[in-house]
């Protein structure tokens, strides 16, 4: 579903040329879901960027699903996005003009889809916010701004969701609560998860960990799911 | 493809929003103004040109300073048109103990052959259309001759040796062709009467008008037959010529009002750049996001720029309703100047007024909002990353895209648009100057003065850019409003003061070559003194050099008063005590009956004529030569009689001259005029201190609706302060909410706003105050040639107004600041 073949990201800085990323390869299949963890400045939030889409890498290449991203212009990218990719932010990216409901319909009018309204209806229900639909993000707490940003990601039943420490801007309860609700979905609609964290006891519900460390994959294990 | 229904959604939603109010009240602003100016020019043009055959009262009107050839008028009639003559001149009238100069006009039967006079019973009463004239005996006044001389419907008045009686007063006459702002006012009167009055005598400055009017084709014809019979003190003036002459003031008047428009739509134009800088920039977060959903930057180009155009279309309609509402004013402050009654509103002010928002928008709000497309989606995992900023020719080169443009519409000409860029480029740069050193010098001052005023003066200097943007702004409003204001209410008296007590007050004219001595005798038994009396001859200049006058000189000159009317010419032997000659020599003894002539020096540089240049005259139907022999300069604030052409002795002695003198009367001694007239009533007395008045009326509202217009200035300056504050709302936000948490108390920081805002104020107010000093000053000096005195209380009201407007809407603006609980604030960080 995902590829990527002598991935590198070299940054010009003050100092001179950074590495942060250096000769990454992977592959990661259909339906799976995968945990990218390191430390902060590991370089997990540049992987996820480029492999997204959001970002090209200074050597090496990326697939999704069957496009070549180094081919692709911005907006050749930003067609493959709409098509295949879903996002869960840490800091939710909610838009703020826009209520519960509005948040959850965008991705659906981006697409073009019919009677957005309604299949954005269900998906806040999915993530028991029925009773908060017309509320704007402001009015809704952080876990119901997260489950909110959830649904958005679903809406158009993406083939690949990349999510970067969903619940980074969580408390403990909270981010549980949202994660499982993450991965029920997640299982229900056959997703390839890329989930990005800090957070060990949450990368191993993921079926396989891939740690970097400086910029390089130091590990890559297939784990069996805690729950 | 991104709906339609997303981009209102996100619009309505926004509506609260600080920058899109801003963006909106700015555009709002600019397309009131514009429409104002654009309604008012409209109507009364379409006004006069929809009356100009009402307006002439004829279809064709000749004009002659002589009764023209009999034959004329029996070819018109015998051509199937109507024909009537009718005979203005100015005359001093009598009513009680006043005296008042006024445009006499008597009339036939039959006038006005186009069109209709509306009078009115009573002084101010509603006027109602009539086809009556006053009878034998009787006279119609206008409103002002009634109010001059204290007089009711019902009583006499006299005209030269004659005494009428009011019956109507005048609200609207047809036929007063020519200067549309004249002032005499209005005493009308049957053609039977004018021999009683004695004023018609040879060389009298008189006018004969005579209107025809028939069939459009007939009329032509007629035209056609008599232009190659007119001699050069004839004027024709058809339908396309009383439109012109009334259209060309009124397009000066329209420059003059435009270009406080222009101040006003660059200032909201400044505004709409900041609101939507900030528009742009409240939206990266959002538009990366789209941009991870899969939104191409077609799409989101398609969801902010239909938000544009609906803010763009919204502001221009309530611009435009608030400029209906705002062109009565116009209307209402120039009303005793209008010639002609406005027409109904029709719609193009409304496009005008629409483009002109658009326009804006497009030149000062797209190069910010099109950086939205260009935010890298990868600025929702790292928020540091900026789009491109916008390329610094593509927003300096919109902005003046939107300005020429503007401006070429109101000017209607590429120099004059070049040249008031420039020149506003460059005031611009010189003030920014003049600001970033005011600013500095406050700066300095921050050692000595308490905390509030610390804190308010190094946020001024903090974001300096933006303030001395603003200190320019109002700066430069201020300034414009200054000098209307000073020149409303300062230059009339000190011209008035600056001349010396004894300046003579009086012209006489009209007088005849045989009362010349019993004139002068009488001014002597009266003990008032006179100026030396010249003969006046009245003639047109109708060639240079053998080449035609108007092919003579240059475009420009085409227009001026002097080709366009009879010129005044005398002969002399002394040259005047006042004139001085600036080439060739003044007359000797043996020049007299030399054909020469003494050109006045700004005349002679307006049409190109030099030394020894051959001048054709036209006297009548007598034409002769003359070969300039010096060129003179002329005092002519010096109220003694004074000539454009001045010619030896024996030149222009054999035509028809009368003689014109002028003198100092007190108010006291204003009944010697009644005897005067009375002993002389060919002789037509100017009275200086009345005209000064009249024209000082004229004056004072032309410059008070450019005051009104200016307000809209004022308002787009607010609207600069505003987008200011919002600008850097976030800033001040955090700033407050830092100082409070640490434990700084909502007074010490409305205290520091206050400070802030009153600082930059009254360092606008002072801006304002040197630069119109300095206009002043070369107003003045270099124009008017008047002392110039330092205004010292510009220099107090202005930088106090500045302070006090600017401090108070700044306080206002900022009061979020304060309000906000500082806990939130931090949080939301």
């Amino acid at each position: 579903m995902i590829a990527a073949q002598n991935l590198s990201k070299r940054v010009e800085t003050a100092a001179g040329p950074l590495d942060i990323l250096t000769n990454i390869g992977l592959e990661i299949r259909e339906r799976e879901a995968v945990a990218i963890v390191g430390v902060s400045g590991s370089g997990k939030s540049t992987l996820l960027g480029l492999l997204a889409g959001l970002d090209l890498p200074s050597a090496g290449e990326v697939f999704l699903s069957r496009h070549r991203l180094n081919d692709l212009d911005e907006d050749g990218r930003a067609r493959v996005r709409g098509e295949l990719v879903g996002f869960v932010f840490q800091s939710f990216q909610l838009l703020p003009g826009l209520t519960a409901l509005e948040n959850v319909m965008l991705p659906l009018e981006l697409k073009g889809a019919r009677a957005p309204g309604d299949q954005a209806t269900e998906l806040l229900t999915q993530v028991g916010l029925q009773g908060r639909l017309q509320h704007y993000p402001k009015q809704l707490s952080g876990g119901e701004q997260q489950r909110v940003a959830i649904a958005r990601a679903f809406a158009t039943e993406p083939a690949i969701l990349f999510a970067d420490e969903p619940t980074g801007n969580l408390d403990n309860v909270t981010g549980e609560r949202v994660i499982d609700l993450l991965f029920r979905l997640n299982q229900d609609k056959g997703t390839t998860l890329v989930l990005v964290t800090h957070d060990e006891h949450l990368a191993v519900r993921c079926d396989r960990l891939i740690r970097l460390e400086a910029g390089r994959v130091v590990a890559d294990v297939e784990e069996t799911r805690a729950s | 493809m991104i709906r339609w229904q997303l981009a209102m959604r996100l619009l309505v939603r926004n509506r609260r929003s600080g920058e899109q109010r801003i963006l909106v009240a700015a555009l709002v602003i600019a397309v009131a103004a514009s429409t104002a100016i654009g309604f008012f020019t409209d109507r009364l043009g379409r006004g006069m040109a929809n009356q100009s055959a009402d307006f002439l009262g004829a279809d064709l009107t000749l004009v002659s300073p002589r009764p023209v050839d009999a034959a004329w008028i029996r070819e018109a009639r015998a051509a199937g048109l109507q024909a009537i003559e009718t005979l203005a001149f100015a005359s001093v009238v009598v009513g009680g103990e006043e005296l008042l100069l006024s445009g006499v006009k008597a009339v036939q039967d039959g006038f006005p052959l186009r069109g209709s006079m509306r009078t009115a019973p009573a002084p101010f009463a509603p006027g109602a259309e009539t086809r009556e004239l006053p009878r034998p005996g009787e006279a119609w006044v206008a409103q002002q001759l009634l109010t001059a001389l204290d007089l009711q419907v019902g009583d006499p008045v006299e005209v030269g040796a004659h005494r009428l009686t009011i019956t109507r007063v005048i609200t609207f006459e047809p036929g007063r062709v020519g200067n549309p702002f004249g002032t005499a006012p209005r005493l009308l009167m049957r053609m039977a009467d004018v021999p009683a009055t004695g004023v018609v005598q040879p060389g009298s400055r008189l006018t004969y008008q005579y209107l025809f009017a028939g069939r459009e084709g007939e009329v032509t014809k007629f035209r056609d037959w008599l232009e190659p019979r007119l001699g050069p003190s004839h004027e024709l003036v058809g339908v396309k010529e009383g439109r012109r002459a009334v259209g060309s003031a009124l397009e000066r008047a329209e420059r003059f009002l435009g270009l406080s428009v222009l101040a006003a739509i660059v200032l909201a134009g400044v505004a709409v750049a900041m609101a939507a800088r900030r528009y742009s920039e409240r939206h990266f977060d959002m538009s990366a996001m789209l941009r991870c959903m899969g939104a191409s930057q077609q799409d989101l180009l398609g969801l902010y720029l239909p938000q544009l155009l609906v803010l763009g279309l919204a502001a221009s309609a309530a611009g435009c309703l608030l400029g209906w509402v705002a062109q009565y004013g116009l209307l209402y402050l120039l009303a005793d100047l209008l010639p002609a009654t406005p027409s109904t509103p029709q719609a193009w002010p409304v496009l005008a007024g629409v483009a002109t928002g658009l326009v804006t928008l497009a030149g000062f709000a797209l190069p910010p909002v099109m950086r939205l497309k260009d935010v890298p989606p990868l600025r929702v995992l790292r928020r540091e990353l900026l789009p491109l900023p916008s390329r610094a020719w593509l927003v300096y080169g919109a902005a003046l895209s939107a300005i020429v443009a503007v401006m070429w519409t109101y000017t209607d000409s590429w120099p004059l648009t070049l040249s008031v860029l420039s020149g506003g480029i460059l005031l611009v740069a010189v003030l920014s100057l003049v600001a970033l050193l005011l600013l500095l010098l406050s700066q300095r001052l921050n050692t000595r003065v308490g905390v509030a005023w610390r804190f308010g003066l190094n946020n001024l200097w903090r974001r300096r850019r933006g303030s001395v943007n603003q200190i320019l702004a109002f700066g430069l409003t201020l300034m414009a409003m200054a000098v209307v204001a000073l020149v409303r209410t300062d230059l009339l008296t000190t011209w008035q003061r600056q001349l010396p007590a004894d300046v003579p007050n009086h012209f006489a004219i009209n007088i005849l070559p045989d009362q010349v001595e019993s004139f002068q005798a009488f001014m002597e038994n009266a003990g008032v003194a006179t100026a030396q009396l010249y003969p006046m001859v009245r003639g047109r200049l109708v060639e240079i050099n053998g080449i035609a006058v108007r092919k003579a000189v240059t475009k420009e000159a085409r227009s001026d008063n002097s080709l366009n009317r009879e010129l005044n010419l005398t002969w002399t032997t002394e040259l005047q005590e006042d004139n001085r000659i600036l080439e060739g020599r003044w007359w000797q003894p043996d020049d007299t009956g030399k054909p020469w002539v003494s050109v006045e020096s700004r005349l002679a540089g307006r049409m190109g004529i030099g030394m020894g240049d051959e001048l054709r005259f036209a006297i009548g139907e007598q034409r002769f030569t003359a070969e300039v022999a010096s060129i003179r300069n002329v005092k002519w604030d010096s109220f003694r009689p004074n000539f454009y052409m001045v010619f030896p002795p024996q030149v222009i002695e054999r035509f028809p001259a009368t003689y014109i003198t002028s003198f100092y009367l007190q108010k006291a001694e204003k009944p010697l005029l009644r005897e005067l007239v009375a002993r002389y009533p060919a002789v037509t007395v100017l009275e200086m201190d009345r005209v000064i008045e009249q024209v000082g009326r004229i004056f004072r509202q032309v410059t008070l609706a450019v005051e009104y217009v200016l307000v809209f200035t004022l308002l787009a300056g607010f609207a600069v302060l505003f987008a200011a504050l919002q600008a850097s709302q976030d800033d001040r936000l955090y700033e407050g909410a830092l100082v409070r948490a640490l434990g700084g108390s909502r007074r010490q920081l409305r205290a520091g706003h206050l400070a802030e805002f009153t600082a930059l104020g009254g360092l606008a107010g002072l801006l304002s105050a040197m630069g119109a000093e300095c206009l002043v000053w070369v107003l003045y000096s270099e124009v008017l040639h008047l002392d110039h005195r330092f205004q010292w209380p510009l220099w107090i009201i202005a930088p106090v107004a500045g302070a006090l407007l600017i401090g108070a809407a700044g306080y206002w603006g900022t009061r979020a600041v304060v309000e906000r609980s500082p806990m939130l604030l931090l949080r939301n960080q």
